[in-house]
């Protein structure tokens, strides 16, 4: 056989540590995995992948940030657009401030080490291209894959997400078999179904509705209603994450937030229903972040009038769950594409029925977006109007979806298959990024 | 079909142009030639219908629903430029980037304009194929495997994405002898043994075009997994005829493996026709082979759009006050608004924007 001839001692041995990174638009999720337990990182260390430079023409990079206290008219510059590495110039400042740099908190030394990095489906190729380019000729780490992330995500006991019950002798498979996954991130949300490992790819579907479109909403309502908040992203973001909540009866909410035609006074809306919130807005004195509070009514108007107050108070009703409504309903604000519901079945519909059983008992979510409350509720509620009734419908998401896709890339990294995906540096130079670029598209194939 | 044959207008845009929208040829307009009138009598039957022209999106709106949309892709409120901050402690690594880094490094093309790049580049493989022959990144998402079995000859068009001649034509032939003989010996194992799952056939298109490397590994998984069926094939007896009397969903020797345990306790109610439920027959392993070797989409493929069939729902409208349903139209602009006192807070505005 043509295998026989070369023995497998021949090529380099596999490095014995792995970064595993997932380089999301908002945050990178980064860490070492090696072959011995005691030195592999459990959860990943989180940076902001951005430049930010606050009213004081100060300017943090990546893990900087966090060293910022005034997050009042702060600007960013991320690298990454649409989920895909776009400014190496900035993301490669970024990288080497957090691996590379001397004084670096994970320093790594890339001749000796595999990158496991993940990526968005359907990425477009010249970005990929580059991105490989980067890694070997700038970086030159000695191994390399580039996996799309929704797919790293089997490699984790999936079963364990759901609390399917079952005896302990119970083998865990990995990768799990049957997963459909959605991934809601920053830039977009992406539905992926996996079989044992791999992306089922004719059926991958995507809906311009991420982390930042819901977040620039809410600025919009915001400085429409209340104050001009347009230079407050990140304050926005921070109150997004806070309070916002996927509705489960949208309507009912809606005509509880309601105010009422003129003249006309709501006990609902003046006492605020249990929906209405207030939003403290950080000072950047003596408060940095947001706090939510129960709405008092009054308060508010209360704050305005006496000088004394400090507090600047928004009353969040409406904006609670509209916003992330738009995840159900793109179209409430123009964009023509289907809801997150319609987009499963879309999806669902290009594979052959025998498939859905599976498919639909073992929905994952991942991405910042679901940590909104409610949210794998709602999903599961509109699937259920949309599928035969016989099929059990089961949407769960993991204890922190943010970092799930780097805990599954990790779990990929000792396994097998990184062996076997994986390409050294000698096969770059000697093939070419191209070579490079169809081996990562062609995947594991079939053959497990 | 509400979409006046008209289609997409928000945001498959990447650039905008100043005061410029597709707007919807309602037809009828004297001043226009006939040439530009719809010669399909379907097309005019479905724009004549009635209350279309009420709904119907003004350019104005379409403009600003377009402004609107891109406004909420951006990161600030303003463009801004951040330069990349000068380094205290200078690197250890060395300054030198290779010509290719440097260009990467180097270039300000946003997501936009790699973008269209790329849909310029299908525009012409499309219209001229012979241009775009060299072009590595069109093939580059299509897998190896997916371009030997369909017999398009990617490898050969781009040389530059020089792929390693797979093996040649003896060892090709030798590897395919030997998947067909393990498949055979597979065949008596699964007779011999039914409650093993199977290992899955090697497809064929596989063994052509695998590297030594895989085919290396492969054959250590072969020996693995043959190791795991002879591990697994001692169960009691009992359990084996009661399994035999299951049928395995899905049926052994597919993709997936069979499902191994045994199964629930029988119910007087299994019987009732009732209660049965119906289960789809489970996809052929061709099927499944098929679809896991698909090659990608591209990116806009990928992006879900509206099917066939358009938007099942009108489309909701809400108050550009206070965010109710928008119940109200203004005579003047045609925002919606909730009520009189949204109204009056909205022709503040109307009437500053626009005059009275």
């Amino acid at each position: 056989m043509a295998g026989g001839r070369k023995p497998k001692s021949a090529g380099p041995a596999p490095p014995s540590s792995t970064l595993v990174l997932d380089n999301g638009a908002d945050t990178i999720k980064t860490g070492f995995v090696t072959g011995d337990d005691s030195t592999t990182d459990k959860a990943p260390r989180v940076i902001p992948n951005c430049i930010a430079r606050d009213r004081h023409s100060k300017t943090y990079v990546g893990s900087e940030l966090e060293k910022c206290k005034d997050f009042g008219e702060i600007v960013f510059r991320r690298p990454v657009e649409k989920g895909s590495i776009v400014n190496w110039e900035a993301q490669k400042e970024i990288w080497d401030r957090s691996f590379f740099d001397d004084k670096a908190p994970q320093k790594c030394d890339p001749s000796a080490t595999r990158l496991v990095l993940a990526e968005q489906p359907n990425s477009l190729p010249a970005l990929q291209t580059h991105c490989d380019q980067i890694v070997f000729e700038e970086y030159g780490f000695s191994s390399y894959y580039r996996g799309i992330g929704p797919s790293f995500n089997a490699y984790q006991d999936i079963q364990a997400v759901f609390h399917t019950p079952r005896t302990p002798d119970t083998i865990i498979d990995v990768p799990a078999e049957v997963i459909l996954l959605i991934d809601s991130g920053y830039s977009h949300t992406t539905v992926t179904p996996l079989l044992q490992g791999r992306l089922l790819h004719p059926a991958i579907r995507r809906l311009d509705v991420g982390g930042k479109l819901m977040t620039n909403h809410l600025t919009r309502l915001l400085s429409v209603r209340h104050f001009d908040m347009r230079n407050e992203t990140y304050i926005v973001n921070e109150m997004k994450e806070a309070a916002c909540y996927v509705s489960l009866d949208f309507k009912g909410d809606l005509d509880k937030t309601w105010k009422g035609t003129r003249g006309e006074r709501r006990e609902d809306y003046a006492t605020g229903a249990g929906i209405a919130k207030d939003y403290v807005l950080p000072d950047s004195h003596t408060r940095f972040h947001g706090i939510v509070r129960d709405h008092e009514p009054g308060a508010a108007a209360r704050a305005r009038k006496s000088a004394v107050s400090t507090e600047d108070i928004l009353t969040l009703r409406n904006e609670r769950f509209s916003v992330p409504e738009l995840l159900f309903n793109p179209t409430d604000i123009g964009l023509r594409q289907p809801g997150l519901a319609d987009l499963v079945m879309q999806s669902l519909s290009v594979l052959p029925v025998g498939l859905w059983p599976g498919l639909l008992a073992n929905i994952v979510v991942v991405g910042g977006n679901a940590k909104f409350d409610n949210f794998i509720q709602r999903l599961q509620v509109e699937l259920l109007e949309r599928v035969p009734d016989e099929c059990v419908v089961r949407v769960a998401r993991p204890e922190d979806p943010i970092i799930s896709t780097w805990l599954g890339a990790a779990n990929f990294a000792k396994h097998e298959h990184a062996d076997r995906l994986a390409v050294t540096k000698q096969e770059y130079e000697e093939h070419g990024a191209a070579w490079v670029a169809r081996k990562f598209a062609l995947g594991l194939g079939l053959d497990t | 079909m509400n979409n006046f044959g008209v289609i997409e207008v928000a945001s498959t845009a990447t650039k905008t142009t100043p005061g410029w929208a597709y707007v919807p040829d309602t037809g009828g307009h004297p001043s226009l030639p006939a040439a530009l009138q719809p010669k399909n009598r379907k097309r005019a039957a479905a724009r004549n219908q009635p209350g279309l022209s009420l709904s119907d999106l003004t350019a104005r709106q379409e403009n600003k629903l377009r402004k609107d949309l891109e406004a909420l892709g951006r990161d600030n409120q303003r463009e801004v430029n951040i330069p990349i901050p000068h380094k205290s402690s200078t690197s250890s690594r060395s300054q030198k980037h290779t010509p290719n880094v440097r260009k990467i490094l180097q270039s300000q093309k946003t997501f936009a304009n790699h973008l269209d790049d790329y849909q310029a580049l299908l525009a012409l493989a499309e219209s001229n194929p012979a241009a775009v022959v060299n072009n590595p990144l069109l093939f580059m998402n299509k897998p190896l495997a997916s371009s030997s079995a369909s017999g398009t000859p990617a490898k050969s068009a781009s040389p530059a994405a020089a792929t390693p001649p797979p093996t040649n034509k003896r060892a090709a032939a030798a590897a395919k002898r030997a998947a067909a003989r393990e498949r055979e010996e597979e065949r008596k194992r699964a007779k011999m043994v039914s409650l093993a799952p199977p290992p899955p056939t090697q497809p064929e298109q596989q063994t052509e075009q695998q590297t030594e490397q895989q085919t290396e590994q492969q054959t250590e998984q072969q020996t693995e997994q043959q190791g795991d069926a002879e591990m697994v094939d001692v169960p009691t007896t009992e359990g084996q005829q009661e399994e035999k009397e299951v049928p395995s969903y899905p049926p052994d020797g597919t993709v997936l493996p069979a499902y191994k345990k045994p199964p629930p306790v029988a119910h007087p109610g299994d019987g009732d026709p009732l209660l049965v439920s119906v289960v789809p027959g489970f996809p052929t392993d061709e099927e499944l082979r098929a679809l896991m070797t698909a090659p990608p989409l591209n990116y806009m493929e990928a992006r879900a759009t509206f099917g066939e069939e358009g938007e099942r729902y009108p489309t909701r409208v809400f108050c550009e006050m206070c965010g109710y349903w928008g119940r109200v139209k203004c005579m003047k602009c045609g925002v919606r608004v909730c009520a009189l006192d949204c109204l009056e807070g909205h022709r503040e505005e109307c009437v500053t924007r626009y005059g009275l």
